[in-house]
């Protein structure tokens, strides 16, 4: 029966390659050889921004799925600093870091905590905003924020992120139970249903997204935050931009974007429109 | 509120554009998996039962993320010794089709190994006395029968298919769940429950998908059991 297999193969290997046409690569000369004489407009004619739209108020999609929020648009703001073009990428949390390193975009912005865990695979430039985190448990509790207080006490996190390390350092020690969750949403959606009691989460995020809703009314941040001393250790020093390791001469050039933009007034304009009534450059 | 729906039922095409090139990869990989298992060559036993253990083995995610975020890093890595700047990218859609495919392609072979081998062997037996030529056998008389044989089973496969396409929103498509996911997060504050009815919605349209898809199959079944009598014993 040669003839019969040897068709379906061919039949299968052209199936395949019909389908697996890529984009052709874009011939360039290669980077690092001399640098230029006369400099372009821009450095970087094109910016690669990769967010995850579901963090309201800070990266999320209209009602006309637009993207929008204090994260969209300060990345707007860096790229018209660079004088680049800012294509954004979207992206699932999950595969962020990955997909920075298989070079799919050139930078994050979308919330990413500056920890030293990240900044062993990515660099990150310096904060662009930084809000503190807290414990949410029912208000009736009127328990403070210390970590002995949620013992027994079961609490959904968002999976990779600053909150479950908080969680799973402090409180699970203490006795609480921390279950993670693929998106913040879900966490909410769990206290509802009564699976779970509480949840650890950044506070402008969880004033937006449950605390202001009516199912969060019976809800509130315990203590108002977590303590300042844990931030070094599990929250480092607010949002940044993250990029990879070999590109330091845009870190350089986003740092002194960031700069630009907190003298102008420009990033308060921002703060203002997204997150208005709270500080979020913080300490 | 309107908007949003109408924005999640953009994901449709998504969603059964991936569904659809995904079926037709995995129905030829299926094919030729099956001819590797029933060949009487060693070589290509062997290369068909490698393929079907390890890729039912390991989770269809894993396979996914490997080949979008690891075979990009090998694209990228070749394109940079050969001296370009950045590799091509592997498109999500793409990747999505073929990862799926790929996975698909291994339950494929198991059901046409199955049907063909449910055809009575003196079916191709007589053809070949007839002097028809191994493909022409296999196009007029094997594959007409097994596709009665094949059909339950791969109407299986397609239904589990057409779920697990919601996995290309983890690699940024756009497809009916990850909109719904999206929705879900832009609305919440605004419209109470928003998470639950958006991703409802979501779920409604794959029901869609798969009933309307199974009056097809069903159409299809009735016209290749033409000739064969339905009874009891």
């Amino acid at each position: 029966m040669k003839t019969l297999y040897f068709s379906l193969t061919l039949l299968a290997a052209a199936a395949l390659t019909a389908c697996g046409k890529t984009e052709a690569p874009v011939a360039a000369p290669a980077p690092a050889a001399t640098p230029a004489a006369a400099e372009p407009v821009s450095q970087w004619p094109e910016l690669r921004v990769a967010v995850d739209a579901t963090y309201k108020p800070f990266t999320y999609k209209t009602e006309s799925g637009d993207l929008t929020g204090f994260d969209v648009d300060i990345a707007k703001a860096l790229c018209d600093e660079l004088k680049s073009k800012c294509v954004f990428v979207e992206q699932a949390w999950d595969g962020m870091i990955p997909g920075l390193q298989a070079k799919k975009y050139d930078v994050i912005i979308s919330s990413m905590s500056i920890t030293e865990e990240r900044k062993q695979v990515v660099d990150f430039t310096g904060k662009y905003y930084n809000t503190p985190s807290c414990v949410v448990v029912k208000s009736a509790l009127n328990l403070g924020a210390e970590a002995a207080n949620f013992k027994d006490k079961k609490m959904g996190v968002l999976k990779a992120s600053t909150q479950e390390k908080y969680a799973m350092g402090e409180l699970k020690a203490a006795g609480a139970t921390i279950v993670p969750y693929d998106a913040q949403d879900q966490v909410y959606l769990d206290i509802n249903s009564g699976r779970l009691d509480g949840t650890v989460a950044d506070v402008v995020e969880v004033n937006g997204g449950f605390l202001s809703t009516p199912d969060g009314k019976d809800y509130a941040c315990a203590g108002g935050r977590i303590p300042v001393e844990f931030d070094a250790k599990y929250f480092g020093g607010g949002a940044g931009v993250a990029l990879r390791k070999d590109d330091a001469a845009l870190r350089d050039a986003l740092d002194a974007a960031i700069k630009t933009i907190r003298d102008n007034g420009k990033w308060k304009e921002l703060a203002d429109k997204h997150v208005p009534g709270v500080d979020i450059w913080g300490s | 509120m309107t908007t949003y729906f109408l924005n999640i039922l953009e994901g449709l095409l998504v969603t059964v554009g991936v569904a659809l090139g995904a079926l037709v990869v995995s129905t030829a990989l299926g094919l030729a998996g099956a001819a590797a298992k029933l060949s009487p060559y060693k070589a290509l036993n062997w290369i068909g039962d490698i393929y079907s253990t390890v890729i039912r083995g390991v989770p269809d995610l894993v396979w996914l993320l490997l080949l979008y975020f690891g075979g990009q890093i090998l694209v990228n890595d070749i394109a940079e010794a050969l001296g370009y700047r950045r590799g091509p990218q592997i498109n999500p859609f793409i990747a999505g089709v073929l990862t799926i495919g790929f996975v698909y392609g291994a339950y494929m072979t198991e059901t046409f190994r199955g049907a063909i081998m449910s055809v009575p062997k003196g079916q191709s037996e007589a053809s070949w006395a007839f002097g028809m030529g191994r493909f022409y056998t296999f196009r007029r008389v094997v594959f007409p029968q097994m596709v009665r044989f094949a059909l339950p089973s791969f109407t299986n496969n397609w239904l589990v298919l057409l779920k697990s396409t919601a996995l290309v929103s983890v690699i940024g498509l756009a497809d009916i769940t990850n909109l719904a996911k999206q929705a879900g997060a832009a609305a919440r504050g605004d419209i109470p429950g928003a998470a639950i009815i958006f991703m409802a919605f979501a779920g409604f349209l794959y029901l869609l998908i798969s009933s309307l898809s199974l009056l097809l199959l069903r159409q299809a079944e009735k016209h290749y059991s033409a000739g064969v009598k339905r009874g009891d014993f």
